[in-house]
């Protein structure tokens, strides 16, 4: 399971560089840079660009992504930004407002 | 205001009682275990002890210092220093090592020799 | 609030963590914390910045301020170049320590300490203010000169206990840091 976790209630403004796996529960401001798994869970808010090996999208980021494998965006999810990642999925229910380069 | 001083012979022991009241410097070869009050300086090659209601007024040098009751004053120990939950310390403290137990009522400062690994040196409000 | 946060050893945080909850470290922190719930710096974190939550353990690094609104403890292993202030304040045998001290029912010098205090206004005013209401507003109203010196408090401390001096606390600081906190 994940390494790292923010939990609801906190607030992590600033620039986050991990490399290990995160699971966004609360709120992030700022920028997140992962060598491994980003995943922003149903009621995450996040603010930031995000670089990851793969990231899941259940709360609502705004910022553009980059992940090196893939992006899932789930129903509830709500991504606003563009995003860059050789694979993409936008379930059902989710929303998302922006570029997408698939050519990685 | 008289001036006392008093020595203990090597590795003695001495007590100043409950009650007791030394006003002026303590310099000692032994260990000394205050029940009641000093105030001045202490100097010690041994160990000093402060029971619950001893109260020290003085900077205190010594081997080890154990506190229960009350010191005002620095502490400087070749040793350790253990301050215990019924301690009233107020002063500069420096020991080989220094150890306060919660519950004890401390104003002052700690002073260790040790470094900080480097990502953390460059400290932040010092 | 249910989950702990914890920031792993492979993190890198360079920002402030704030907010309700309790939060455990692990990794890397350069900036500012400051949480409702309880702080925990594991054995191996690294963290530059002050620190102002209910409660702190710290078994790791700090170059920083710690402030524990109801106690801070520094476990064996613990490295802190810091003011440490908290309703009780524990230093297990082995816990490194370089800073001032201050624990919530101080002997004689309230007024000393606060000065020392003083020099983060942020930290140890949120701290005071639950523990010392008497002093507190008769201080804030006063309001003299804010910020001294480290070595000019620890040459004070070493000639021996001055006078109680009127803690000084800027004026307004504490409604700023009233209207900063939510």
């Amino acid at each position: 399971m994940a390494n790292t976790v923010i939990a609801q209630g906190i607030t992590i403004e600033g620039e986050l560089t991990s490399e290990e796996d995160v699971v966004i529960q609360g709120t992030l401001r700022g920028k997140l840079v992962s060598k491994d798994t980003v995943n922003v869970e149903s009621g995450a808010i996040v603010e930031a660009d995000i670089a990851a090996s793969s990231l899941s999208v259940g709360g609502h980021i705004t910022g553009n992504v980059t992940a090196s494998d893939r992006v899932d965006l789930m129903p509830g999810g709500r991504l606003i930004g563009d995003v860059k990642a050789s694979r993409l999925t936008i379930a059902d229910g989710a929303s998302f407002k922006g570029n997408v380069d698939m050519d990685v | 205001m008289a001036r006392a001083s008093s020595s203990t012979s090597h590795g003695g022991s001495a007590i100043l009682g409950k009650g007791a009241h030394i006003r002026g410097r303590i310099a000692g070869e032994g260990d000394l275990r205050v029940e009641g009050g000093i105030s001045g300086d202490v100097a010690l090659k041994g160990d000093l002890f402060v029971s619950d209601g001893g109260e020290v007024t003085a900077d205190i040098e010594a081997k080890s210092v154990v506190v229960e009751g009350t010191i005002e004053g620095d502490i400087a120990a070749t040793d350790t220093v253990s301050i215990r939950a019924s301690a009233r310390v107020s002063g500069a403290i420096k020991g080989s090592s220094v150890s306060i137990e919660e519950g004890a009522a401390v104003q002052g400062s700690i002073d260790a020799d040790f470094e900080l690994p480097p990502e953390l040196t460059g400290k932040a409000g010092r | 609030m249910a989950d702990v946060t914890v920031v792993g050893q492979g993190i890198f945080l360079r920002g402030s963590i704030r907010g309700e909850g309790d939060v455990e470290i692990r990794g890397r922190i350069e900036g500012d914390i400051e949480v409702g719930g309880e702080v925990t710096i594991a054995d191996g974190a690294l963290v530059k910045a002050d620190v102002t939550a209910r409660r702190i353990v710290v078994r790791g690094a700090v170059a920083g301020n710690l402030t524990g609104e109801d106690g801070v403890r520094l476990e064996q292993g613990a490295r802190v170049v810091g003011d440490l202030r908290g309703a009780t304040i524990g230093v297990a045998e082995g816990a490194l320590v370089r800073g001032t001290v201050q624990t919530g029912n101080a002997p004689a010098e309230r007024g000393r300490a606060r000065t020392a205090a003083a020099r983060e206004t942020k930290p140890a005013a949120r701290a005071a203010e639950p523990r010392k209401p008497v002093p507190a507003p008769a201080a804030a109203a006063k309001g003299n000169g804010l910020p001294r010196r480290p070595a000019a408090i620890a040459q004070e401390e070493r000639t021996g206990p001055p006078p109680p001096v009127v803690p000084a606390l800027k004026k307004g600081a504490r409604a700023a840091l009233r209207k900063r906190s939510r």
